[in-house]
């Protein structure tokens, strides 16, 4: 792990996640065109210079925001209300279709609203460990920490439960059960497998939670933390830029 | 003598019994009004029939019964002078530490490291000491090197011996074992026994252990105690010497023992003097190379199998996204064979079984079976569609639409059959876990096949559910059911399967009688495969070449037919 103030993986994960927050909002309730691509264009710098991403990353990076604008853009375009915007300019006329200006305009600003976000969320989602997260939710946001490594045992179940659902699927097919096709009958093949998948989690839960307590799960009311996540002056610096940067909507009106 | 560790003082407990009704009662004491101590440098082996309370006991120890598990205590245990009903479960954290079965349901962490951490982390120790003990306890058990690898990468077996770590990092005066081998292959056993008997030899703990695999464990335990069937205790003393002098006691009890030693009963019964009772596969051949003269095995009888075949698979390959879980399967079973197939996890046993019983990855036309074919799951649960015992066995009767006459006669046999008939109306997940198997071989049973094929149908079993399911199976196979089944219980193969299908990393890599099969070595090794103790013993004889082809107690020359 980097600790270098130039990687974004370096900082507190909880700043990480909530410092974004306000930005994402902002960009998320603005009607025009400006305020999210000032948004998607800082996340993706940031990202850029500061996330390291690999180079799969990179090129989704690189490649996804624009491809994601480019497509609402153009669906937006035709599938915006006519009523809506046949007071802007004509862009094309294809036999009864007329592709109109504002409805260009209303899927871009949609687009780089979507991307804006999502361009925030990455700043956490791509650089922090969610082992990390949670320790720091534990450490700076007093989370009690049976919930914290509750949330982990929780993880480890997931695999676990698709393996599950799996077998039984093959196994219920095996003893001839064939609701048809549909809807209603998918509904109840889905029923008939709830009541094994739920016996064997339960079963399982209540094992992990055994071993769990005989391992000394709860026995004080804090635990040794090996690995301490630290709040420094760089987190404060990240979460200060990161709200300042809500300001940049009024800039624009200004200027 | 040192100080007792662990004081057992009249323990009985009941478990909450629930009535059609959904009134609570206590079932009767399992066990009952046990009185035991345990001291430092003990290793104490818990036997006694299935159902008399062993877990249960073992529950006792750090207080989960009666705190976490809500069950009816009388009596009390203590650890190291403490009441376990006078602190909380985790407070006893650090005198008591536990290895369960399903090496799964012990982890809580992304990685080995973190896993050992985790316990000392709970006790509050300073940093320096987490990571200290945590280094060691993978030492131990030999996974330091693996230590930052997700528990998910590694073996059933390892994954046992990172909770045996994860239990050793707590350095509790204390460790309580409750069938640590039973969910793994043969391989998985000798990794989790190899580290058990070293940490054993270095005599610093009292150790208590649930297993009913004496063979892995009776060479390092010094002391047995043995709980009837109603879970009182019935023995307490020296291991060797307890089993030996009691050792007709211990089988009408129904416990089970060492392979060697009911093979010698087996011999004596047949009038060969076997002196003294041998234990391991080690002794019975030192016993019975002592002998001049060894009366001829028996001969086996002729395969009842026809020549017409019933299963033809060609040239299978199959995949699982872009890898091959099976290369080019070829082979022919002919009508009325028994045939195991074995090898290590991820071989591709699962999907061979499957796609014989037509479950899936078959292409069309790569296997052709005789006649309806029937295919038991691993976990009988997850077949189980209706609620009640008799609804299920009907399930598949219903659906190929045979009149209600037909369908309820059939269902009549089947309960007789499996010894469930007292159990017609019950909810399926209500039953016994060796009722609900008996019960998912039944609802494979109903269409009559031809052909039945089992995965696992043992796993996580004791040795006397495992032998009721094994009779069931053997009597279908005699009225001439061809059965597969998949499995790495050697003792099972070798008792009743008449062919052993080896696989290897999606190849057939050995395809013959057990007998010959384990005779070959490398193709065991490769597999990680271990020989059964009976093979084992006759291959160390030195005076007596005539017995080492005998895989099986059957073999051995007796006055009546016995298993």
């Amino acid at each position: 792990m980097s600790d270098s103030i130039l990687s974004l993986r370096s900082y507190n994960p909880v700043v990480k996640v909530l410092a974004p927050v306000p930005a994402m909002i902002v960009a998320g309730l603005s009607r025009d065109l400006w305020t999210p691509a000032v948004f998607a264009v800082i996340g993706l710098v940031m990202l850029l210079i500061a996330g390291r991403p690999r180079a799969r990353t990179l090129a989704w990076l690189l490649a996804g925001p624009p491809l994601l604008v480019a497509l609402l853009t153009v669906s937006f375009g035709v599938w915006t209300d006519p009523a809506l915007v046949d007071d802007t300019t004509a862009v094309l006329e294809l036999g009864p279709f007329t592709l109109w200006s504002g409805a260009l305009v209303t899927g871009l600003a949609t687009g780089l609203r979507v991307a804006a976000v999502m361009l925030l969320a990455l700043i956490a989602g791509l650089t922090t460990d969610g082992t990390d997260l949670v320790r720091s939710m534990i450490a700076h946001l007093r989370m009690p920490y049976r919930i914290g490594y509750a949330g982990f045992a929780a993880m480890r179940f997931v695999p676990r439960f698709r393996r599950d659902l799996e077998i039984i699927r093959l196994a219920h097919r095996v003893r001839g059960v064939d609701g048809g096709r549909g809807p209603v009958a998918t509904l109840r093949r889905y029923s008939g497998y709830a009541v094994p998948l739920l016996a064997g989690a339960m079963r399982h839960g209540d094992r992990v939670s055994l071993a769990m307590e005989a391992r000394g799960f709860g026995a004080h009311p804090t635990r040794t933390e090996r690995r301490h996540v630290p709040l420094r002056a760089r987190d404060a610096v990240l979460a200060l830029w990161l709200v300042a940067v809500c300001f940049v909507p009024h800039l624009t009106g200004v200027l | 003598m040192s100080d007792v560790l662990l004081r057992l003082t009249g323990v009985s407990v009941r478990h909450e019994v629930y009535g059609e009704d959904g009134s609570m009662s206590h079932g009767p004491p399992r066990p009952q009004e046990v009185s035991a101590e345990l001291r430092a440098g003990e290793v104490v082996l818990l036997l006694g029939p299935s159902g008399c309370g062993k877990s249960t006991l073992t529950l006792t120890t750090n207080g989960l019964i009666p705190q976490v598990v809500t069950s009816r205590m009388d009596g009390t245990v203590t650890v190291a002078g403490v009441d376990t009903t006078a602190t909380t479960v985790p407070g006893l954290a650090a005198d008591v530490a536990m290895v369960f079965q399903d090496p799964d349901a012990q982890i809580v962490t992304a990685t080995l490291f973190d896993e050992v951490c985790f316990g000392p982390e709970n006790l509050l120790l300073p940093v320096g000491e987490v990571l200290g003990r945590a280094e060691e306890a993978l030492r131990r058990v030999g996974l330091w090197e693996r230590r930052d690898d997700d528990p998910e990468h590694l073996s059933g077996g390892g994954r046992q011996r990172l909770a045996i770590a994860c239990a050793l990092a707590l350095r509790t005066p204390v460790l309580v074992l409750d069938e640590p081998t039973a969910n793994l292959d043969p391989a998985g056993v000798e990794e989790v026994y190899r580290t058990l008997r070293e940490i054993a030899a270095e005599r610093d703990r009292a150790v208590l252990l649930v297993e009913h695999n004496l063979d892995a464990a009776i060479d390092f335990v010094d002391r047995v105690i043995v709980l009837d069937a109603a879970g009182r205790v019935v023995l307490d003393g020296p291991a060797r010497t307890t089993l030996i002098e009691h050792v007709d006691e211990l089988v009408a009890l129904g416990v089970w023992l060492p392979v060697a030693t009911l093979a010698a009963l087996r011999l004596r019964a047949a009038g060969i003097a076997v002196e003294p009772l041998p234990l391991t596969p080690r002794e019975l051949a030192a016993v019975l190379d002592e002998h001049p003269t060894l009366p001829p095995p028996r001969a086996r009888s002729a395969a009842e199998s026809t020549p017409e075949p019933s299963i033809r698979v060609r040239n299978l390959t199959v995949h699982h996204g872009r890898h091959a879980v099976l290369h080019d399967v070829s082979l022919t079973v002919r009508a009325g064979e028994f045939v195991a197939v074995a090898g290590a996890n991820g071989a591709g046993k699962t999907t061979l079984a499957q796609a014989i019983a037509g479950v899936a990855g078959a292409r069309r036309g790569a296997v052709t079976v005789t006649g309806p074919a029937g295919f038991v799951f691993q976990n009988p649960e997850h077949q189980f569609l209706t609620n009640r015992v008799e609804d299920e066995l009907a399930y598949g009767m219903r659906v190929l639409r045979l009149s209600p006459a037909e369908i309820g006669a059939r269902v009549d046999d089947l309960l007789d059959r499996l010894g469930l008939r007292e159990l017609r109306t019950v909810h399926p997940f209500l039953l016994s876990g060796g009722q609900k198997r008996r019960l998912s071989v039944g609802t494979a049973l109903v269409t009559r096949p031809k052909v039945l094929v089992l995965d696992e149908p043992t796993f996580g079993q004791d040795r006397e559910r495992a032998a009721e399911l094994l009779d069931l199976l053997d009597a279908l196979h005699r009225d001439g059911t061809t059965v597969v089944v998949v499995s790495h219980d050697m003792h099972l193969v070798a008792e009743y399967a008449t062919r052993l299908l080896v696989l290897a990393e999606g190849r057939v890599i050995a395809d013959g009688p057990p007998a010959e099969v384990y005779a070959d070595a490398a193709v065991l090794a490769a597999a990680g495969l271990r020989p059964p103790p009976i093979a084992q013993a006759v291959r160390a004889l030195t005076h007596h070449p005539e017995w080492h082809g005998l895989t099986r107690l059957a073999d051995l020359p007796a006055c009546e037919t016995a298993r």
